[in-house]
């Protein structure tokens, strides 16, 4: 057994870490954040230059070939630098169900959205979460030469400012049934789509997009019978993710300790009360759980054993082990820790935002008692 | 990343199940069945240990040359998930993963070559003196005091604790050698050859679960010899910490708590609610089931990057996080099972529990060990020091700006 990055993961680890580190730092992060754009060209060009938009996809597509434990490599520091970019929505998320596709526009797409040309969004979340692909109750009716898609997808990162859609839907069957699921390709301004967008609590672009009776050609099909590709597409990015938060946390647990180490009551500093000691070794100890999980099914996942079963361990600790670290951190920092000038409750609603996608804790956890 | 899922693999579960289904005797194997505590029942326990050391494979952590078996971090995973599948009585720890691998790091080649190969094949156990009536938490503060007399010291005073001291015939302790300066400074680590020298007397402490687990130990003047110490005389107190890395340090532990959810499963499939439906199909026991098993997957996951010699394994705070998980998912565990056992669990049934009495239990194998695998395991978060000194520990070691 060897879970350690390989010296090329930690090369690559080191360039994205430095690169971070020069141009994203928390201010620069909250100015991005309150510009008036949804996330900056400039970063996003620059991950297009350090190799990052074509990580994951296969040489044969024009990709890098990278592995989900490359993924993991950088995205611990998209974690602790609180990206904005859509790095999963756009690579991760729709950029992986148009590499998996044989269809031939897909592949042009493709080859856009690795330049940094074009960016896509991955429709597919419904209602209040859509834990597993099974519940897609989005509609897509078979017409002679197409598809009549009609219905809502919510929570679309990266939507408005997206040329390109990949939108999940039900060609048959009725939510719960594995068959009868596709993947459309769709473009945004199509009569019919509206798209309501908003920012996230956690500094995003996303939207809600209404589709009402919107016609589609047969050719937008990108996958049908998509189940299997909906289900792997959206574990390699629940790993970014999980690996993304899990930098979020030991970021936490840095400035957290600082801070109790540095803030004096009493005449001393808070980190020598028991109280607190004991609720940093928690996060400590959440943290080592969440951390393990992380790096340990990304190596399965990377040898191909990963089972929808130990996702979910992932993504049912990863959401509560890191509701609690994020929630402790504010508690130790105090009522500086509730101001939205400080880093803290940044990271604490990241950590939020990534538990509510694919399925949060609750979900998650309460499925590995019920299989 | 690397994880070996091989077809050698394969042939080695295979090769490991077919020795654990016909290697153990009857009453080992009903030892296991019966173990409510991280210490089942002494002789059968040590009977075992002596059939595993027949095949080499006693102790699969220790390095090779001293009688490890060499597995690979996954073959030890196998090993341990067939071992415990059956229902096998653990290895009792103090001999195995305190007092050996101490003596591998820091003994003498005389005391490796005289104590190893005994606790390998079962003769010899030890337990283990540390604690005083006065002295828990504060372990520095031990008062059990040995003069320097000639080639002997004299020991004066009371260990407490003592896990198995009535069974054990040799013992590891820490006296005070020198009442001056640091607390920690005049401690001294002693090994004793014998647990019934003149002026010891040794008396078993019936524990809640109602079996005589640890023990009071008294020295009145008892002279042993001074070749039994280990490190420097005053410098026992860096011996014990390094034997308490190998006390909460990281071992397949996982498999154990697994096999116990399996057979919380079992009984919730069958167990009818008070609701309507079964337990099984529960939603407030599914999520309290489900985030029971992602926290001993956790466990799973943290000791495997540990003994694959992941960057996490040189963590400080590793042993004090390791006892903590360890010990808390033993004690979820265990009020899980006593809250399935209901009605069933309140039944007093101590001849039931014992191997070979041939006393039926009153009701099923998890109803009789429910309750004082219960009461046994409040213990897990008090010894090898408290839950909350290892999360003071934990704290110690977090940035602090």
């Amino acid at each position: 057994m060897d879970f350690s990055f390989t010296e090329e993961q930690q090369m690559l680890r080191d360039s994205v870490t430095r690169f971070l580190q020069q141009k994203y730092d928390f201010d620069a992060r909250q100015a991005i954040v309150n510009s008036d754009q949804p996330w900056s060209p400039e970063i996003w060009k620059a991950f297009g230059e350090l190799g990052l938009l074509a990580l994951p996809f296969p040489e044969a597509k024009g990709g890098f070939g990278g592995t989900i434990t490359d993924i993991v490599a950088v995205a611990e520091g998209f974690g602790e630098h609180l990206i904005v970019e859509p790095y999963v929505s756009s690579i991760l998320l729709a950029g992986q169900s148009l590499a998996a596709s044989g269809n031939a526009a897909a592949s042009a797409d493709l080859t856009a959205i690795m330049s940094g040309g074009k960016t896509a969004a991955f429709a597919h979340e419904e209602g209040k979460g859509t834990p597993v692909p099974v519940l897609v109750a989005f509609n897509a009716r078979k017409t002679e030469d197409g598809f009549i898609l009609d219905g809502e997808k919510r929570m679309v990162l990266g939507a408005a400012q997206a040329d390109l859609l990949i939108v999940s839907a039900r060609i048959e069957g009725s939510p719960g049934d594995k068959n009868g699921l596709a993947l459309f390709m769709v473009e945004p301004d199509l009569p019919g789509i509206t798209i309501t967008p908003f920012q996230t609590i956690d500094g995003r672009a996303a939207a809600h997009i209404r589709f009402d009776d919107v016609d589609l050609p047969l050719e937008n099909l990108l996958e049908k019978d998509a189940f299997y590709l909906i289900q792997s597409v959206i574990a390699s990015a629940i790993i970014a993710l999980c690996a993304e938060a899990v930098g979020v946390m030991e970021t936490l647990l840095k400035i957290t300790g600082e801070y109790a180490a540095t803030r004096k009551q009493f005449g001393t500093t808070i980190g020598t009360f028991q109280a607190i000691a004991h609720r940093m070794a928690d996060m400590k100890i959440a943290y080592t759980k969440a951390q393990s999980t992380m790096i340990y099914t990304a190596a399965l996942a990377e040898a191909g054993k990963a089972q929808p079963r130990d996702i979910s361990i992932l993504k049912g600790q990863i959401g509560n082990l890191g509701k609690s670290i994020g929630e402790s951190a504010i508690q130790i920092h105090g009522g500086v820790g509730m101001t939205d000038e400080l880093s803290v409750g940044h990271y604490h609603k990241r950590l939020l935002a990534i538990d509510a996608l694919f399925g949060d804790s609750e979900y998650h956890l309460r499925r590995l008692g019920a299989e | 990343m690397d994880i070996d899922f091989g077809p050698e693999l394969l042939a080695f579960r295979e090769e490991v199940a077919a020795f654990l289904d016909t290697a153990p005797t009857e009453a080992i194997r009903e030892a296991g069945r019966k173990t409510t505590s991280a210490f089942p029942s002494f002789e059968e326990a040590q009977a075992w240990l002596a059939i595993l050391n027949k095949k080499g494979w006693a102790a699969p952590a220790w390095p090779k040359e001293y009688g490890g078996t060499g597995w690979s971090v996954e073959q030890r995973y196998v090993f341990e998930e067939e071992y415990r599948k059956r229902d096998l009585p653990p290895l009792l720890p103090n001999s195995l993963k305190m007092v050996g691998p101490l003596l591998i790091d820091l003994g003498t080649e005389e005391q490796k070559a005289k104590y190893l190969p005994s606790i390998l094949s079962g003769e010899d156990y030890w337990t283990q003196g540390y604690s005083e009536p006065n002295s828990g938490s504060d372990l520095a503060s031990l008062s059990c005091r040995a003069e320097a007399d000639g080639d002997d010291y004299i020991i004066n005073g009371s260990k407490i604790w003592t896990t198995l001291a009535h069974k054990s015939n040799r013992m590891f302790m820490l006296v005070r050698t020198n009442s001056e300066g640091k607390k920690q400074q005049g401690i001294t680590f002693l090994l004793l050859e014998r647990t019934d020298y003149p002026g010891m007397e040794i008396r078993p402490i019936d524990g809640l679960d109602g079996f005589p687990e640890c023990c009071e130990v008294f020295f009145d003047n008892v002279r042993v010899p001074q070749s039994g110490r280990v490190g420097e005389e005053n410098d026992g107190w860096s011996v014990a910490k390094h034997l308490l890395t190998h006390e909460r340090g990281v071992s397949a532990s996982s498999p154990a708590l697994k096999r116990h959810v399996e057979r919380i499963r079992e009984v919730a499939a069958e167990e009818q609610t008070p609701f309507g439906g079964k337990l099984a199909d529960d939603a407030v026991f599914q999520r309290q089931l489900g985030e029971l098993e992602a926290d001993i997957a956790s466990l799973e996951h943290f000791e495997k990057l540990a003994i694959s010699g992941h960057e996490i394994s040189l963590d400080p705070a590793l042993p004090s996080i390791t006892k903590i998980m360890n010990s808390e998912l033993v004690q979820r565990v265990s009020e899980i099972m006593r809250q399935l056992s209901g009605l069933e669990g309140q039944s007093l049934e101590l001849e039931a529990l014992r191997v070979g009495t041939n006393v039926y239990a009153l009701g099923s194998d998890m109803d009789l060990i429910a309750m004082p695998f219960y009461l046994n395991s409040r213990a897990t978060t008090i010894y090898a020091g408290t839950n909350e000194i290892q999360r003071d520990l934990i704290a110690r070691t977090l940035p602090a700006g």
